[in-house]
């Protein structure tokens, strides 16, 4: 992972001197034979000024270590060695937007699980247009105006504890839930636990977009309030709590991170809500301001490409297309709750949710429902 | 050069780096957008907004609260531990000390989620418990735990303040008291602890700071509750607005600098006296160790039950947890016992540079700072003068900005000040935002070590014909080296825990074991962040144990 990145601060020896050279010269004279198939011929272009750049550099709110096969991937596919910075989507936004206003340029590519920033910054005008050539691929709401692309299909899931969940009490979706909670809030008093719509971005967007995929959500959120739901700004403390029996259901949970977790706590279960399930994606971008912006197509594209993609399904951040196999893909998802999925669309749409007054009757809402 | 252009320019320098990123705070406060922003114009819409909110104001009374409450618990522990471990002949009191301080460079985050593991709902010890005894009488989500717990963990701070001031003193003073018969008791509250109330008022002063900007504390253990403190009230004002708001932070900010300049006033007061703790006198002494007679074993008891409810309970919770992949109700834990948190730890590139890159930041770069402020405390040292008095408001204000926003300030200035910007991510960047952050703490324990350094030693040197230079190398310094030392080992254990301050100067290759904490305990990985900070405390505290042995001298 992160190979080579202490580098920039180490006196560079002879040998790696050498090393990059040869490098060099070996990758040189390799550019042509990498065109992937069914890419325009010009494009061995990008390629060689790619090379020439040398490194790209991503701002990604995608942990290090779930990313590492995909940089160590791209980096023995094309002899360009990835800068990664694993940042919060805020701290991403902040660094962003900073940069690009200053004469020191910033990231190649940014790539962000916060798709209402990444849409606001694209709007704010800091991304460039560029058609790349896996856009047939992708699902159409996944891409915008030909500046942000959807990179992966990930479900948002409630999770529970099996173990302890009161004999014989089940629920399948969301109307279910909220029933269930409604008939036992006693038993399931700070037993139930969510993103915080009020702290935490992540958990605002989602609850919004409940509401526009089916209004009588609120009727769940009324319930949660019965139940005198905790509600928490990271999912780490949500499924930890939910796996030692602090709290039983997590609402609203990638189902990236209830991947990872189950599989090392079988008592978690999963549950994709049988109404409808939100889809999330993770968004990147080519920034107008990146210092390298040949790499950052190149890495852009291998992202979408079918190989990148292959390697999002293996590290278990869910492939957005339609011809990867395995379990964490689109296509496994579509399998499980086929019609009843509803993408988070990557467009302006999400910019209405960014809109103070609109937030702050949201949020009014909220309250209301949370109180006693 | 002459001394007092020296003592000018030390002094201007430091002013410059403190002023820089305030004024940018304070600038932003009075405009519409980011200050980089071209169509950015002056308004006071974010006083008027923050001024407004009725979150604010829970916010700040929550945070007040806090802070007196921490305040008061941390300073007479604090004291007390430094009296017992440093005056007398209490048993043990020399392995005691290393592992004392976990709670300095154990990142707040990880030390509360240890409470959760052990004393929470369903923690092994209130499972236990309720097993035995029947229902817990302890909730550590409420708000008096939350002091609790901060006050305790934060005792170590005034520990190290103490405990060097005490050093410093002669034990002919204790000697007269014990002779004359009082017992150990009226000893240390009669005699020892009035002899440091500067180191108090100090450590008093800024432990109530860090209550301004506790974080990893009310995160974990305030969360369940939607508790509000300053630093969590950023988050929700970012959210409520959708996008981070920088002027609203900027009120924040200048709200906070508003309750630290009275209190530096404060400070200077109960300092105004000075003089009556010269301690460091022309001639020699022999120290000698209270005894603590029948005394001996009910200090021994009461250091372990602090040691029992500050560093153990919340230290088994996290050794347990990296051994286990889960727990809780339910689960057997010798069915879940693993090695795979470590193996995965050890894995991983990026917690290998982050251990490597932390050491080194925290013991080179800690040395560093301290010869910083060793050179700062000097150019203030027996200098009265506007500059050594605006200088002593100045140091406190770079820790009124809570990390994340002092973070984004020292970005900023990286970032747009051209000449730094090619330093911008490196590990050099990095130091001197610590370095800068930390400097109230750091220059306070070397300046209080100075202020115990007689003038008569000084004079001596003068009447035989030394310049002031000379005599501060040669006289003074010798004689601060225990303050050095022990402002050398605060720095470390602070660095080894700090990183919000850099959150946007860290790279790929600067990565340091604060932020790798963070950044993964965000994406969930807990069982790594528990394998990871159980490797940081044993790397710490071998290390401490090491240097104490090896004739690293902390006693003086």
């Amino acid at each position: 992972m992160k190979s080579g990145s202490k580098r920039h601060f180490a006196p560079v020896s002879r040998r790696a001197f050498v090393g990059a050279l040869v490098g060099a010269a070996f990758f040189a004279s390799a550019a042509e034979a990498q065109v992937p198939a069914g890419y325009p011929a010009d494009y061995a272009k990008i390629i060689e000024d790619a090379k020439k750049e040398g490194s790209v550099k991503v701002y990604a709110t995608t942990d290090a270590k779930a990313a590492s096969p995909l940089i160590k991937d791209f980096e023995a596919l094309y002899g360009i060695k990835v800068e990664y910075n694993d940042l919060n989507s805020t701290e991403l936004y902040n660094r962003f937007i900073a940069e690009s206003a200053s004469s020191s340029g910033t990231a190649d590519v940014t790539w962000s699980s916060a798709p209402d920033l990444q849409v606001k910054l694209v709007a704010d005008g800091l991304a460039v247009a560029y058609a790349s050539p896996e856009v047939d691929k992708l699902p159409k709401w996944a891409v915008f105006n030909n500046q942000a692309y959807g990179t992966t299909y990930e479900p948002m899931v409630i999770v529970y504890n099996k173990s302890q969940m009161p004999a014989g009490d089940t629920f399948t979706d969301h109307t279910s839930l909220a029933k269930l909670l409604t008939a036992k809030a006693d038993v399931y008093k700070g037993k139930v636990t969510a993103y915080d719509p009020e702290r935490s971005g992540v958990g605002f967007l989602m609850m919004n977009r409940d509401v526009v995929a089916d209004p009588k959500v609120w009727d769940l959120f009324n319930a949660f309030g019965k139940a005198e739901s905790k509600y928490y700004t990271s999912a780490g403390a949500m499924i930890e709590k939910v796996g030692s029996g602090e709290h039983l259901i997590a609402y609203n949970i990638f189902a990236s991170y209830a991947a990872l977790q189950t599989k090392k706590n079988p008592n978690l279960g999963v549950i994709y809500p049988s109404d409808f399930t939100l889809v999330a994606t993770r968004v990147a971008f080519i920034p107008t301001k990146a210092n390298h912006p040949n790499a950052g197509k190149l890495f852009l594209d291998y992202l979408l490409s079918k190989r990148g993609q292959t390697i999002v399904a293996k590290a278990e951040l869910f492939s957005i297309r339609d011809d990867v196999e395995g379990a964490a893909t689109a296509k496994a998802v579509n399998e499980k709750i086929g019609a009843t999925a509803r993408p988070i669309p990557v467009s302006n749409e999400l910019l209405g949710t960014l809109e103070q007054s609109k937030r702050l009757e949201f949020l009014n809402k909220w309250q209301a429902s949370q109180k006693k | 050069m002459p001394i007092g252009i020296m003592r000018r320019l030390v002094l201007a320098i430091m002013g410059l780096m403190i002023l820089a990123p305030i004024g940018i705070m304070v600038y932003q406060s009075f405009l519409d957008a980011p200050f980089f922003d071209a169509n950015a114009k002056f308004s006071l819409w974010a006083y008027r907004f923050v001024l407004a909110e009725p979150d604010f104001w829970k916010a700040l009374t929550t945070t007040a609260l806090l802070a007196v409450g921490m305040t008061a618990i941390a300073v007479p522990l604090g004291a007390l531990l430094a009296f017992l471990i440093t005056r007398t002949d209490m048993p043990g009191r020399s392995w005691v000390e290393p592992l004392l301080l976990v709670p300095i460079f154990l990142s707040p985050l990880v030390l509360a989620f240890g409470y959760v593991v052990s004393m929470g709902p369903v923690g092994f010890i209130t499972v236990w418990w309720k097993s035995a005894f029947g229902s817990e009488f302890w909730n550590i989500y409420s708000f008096s735990a939350l002091i609790l717990i901060a006050g305790l963990t934060h005792a170590p701070h005034v520990y190290l303040y103490a405990s060097s001031a005490l050093r410093a003193l002669p034990g002919d003073l204790e000697e007269a008291a014990r002779m004359t018969g009082a017992t150990p008791r009226r000893v240390a509250s009669d005699v020892s602890i009035p002899m440091i109330r500067p180191a108090l008022a100090f450590s008093g002063v800024l432990i109530f700071f860090l209550g301004f900007e506790v974080f990893g504390l009310p995160l974990i253990l305030g969360d369940p509750q939607g508790l509000l403190v300053l630093s969590t009230y950023l988050y929700k004002l970012t959210n409520k607005l959708g996008v981070p708001s920088y002027q609203l932070m900027a009120v924040v900010v200048m709200v906070i600098l508003l309750i630290a300049l009275p209190l530096v006033l404060l400070q200077r007061i109960l300092l105004r006296t000075a003089q009556r703790y010269v301690s460091v006198r022309g001639k020699a002494v022999r120290t000698n160790l209270v005894r603590l007679g029948q005394w001996r074993w009910p200090a021994f008891g009461l250091i372990a039950i602090w040691f029992i409810g500050t560093v153990l309970i919340p230290m088994m919770g996290l050794i347990l947890r990296s051994f286990v992949s889960s727990w809780g109700l339910g689960i057997n834990l010798f069915d879940v016992l693993t090695l795979d948190n470590y193996v995965e730890l050890f894995d991983d590139t990026e917690v290998v540079h982050a251990i490597i890159n932390t050491v080194l930041i925290a013991t080179v770069g800690g040395a560093l700072s301290v010869g910083c402020y060793v050179l700062i405390a000097l150019a203030q040292h027996r200098w009265r003068s506007g500059w050594t008095r605006i200088s002593d408001y100045l140091v406190m204000l770079p820790r009124a900005m809570p990390g994340v926003v002092a973070g984004l300030a020292i970005f900023w200035i990286f970032l747009f000040v051209t000449p730094l910007t090619p330093l911008r991510t490196t590990l050099f960047a990095v130091w001197i935002a610590y370095t800068l952050v930390w400097l109230a703490y750091g220059l306070r324990l070397v300046q209080s070590s100075l202020l115990q350094v007689a003038p008569e030693l000084e004079e001596a040197a003068r009447v035989v014909g030394a310049k002031e230079g000379r005599a501060m190398r040669d006289i003074t310094l010798p004689l601060i080296k225990n303050g050095m030392v022990a402002a050398w080992m605060l720095i470390v254990l602070i660095f080894v825990r700090e990183y919000s301050t850099a959150v946007y100067l860290l790279g790929p290759g600067t990565e340091v074991i604060g932020s790798l904490v963070v950044s993964r305990w965000g994406g969930g990985a807990v069982d790594l962040v528990t394998a990871l900070s159980c490797v940081n405390v044993v790397l710490i505290t071998v290390g401490l144990l090491v240097a104490i042995r090896s004739g690293v001298k902390l006693h003086g």
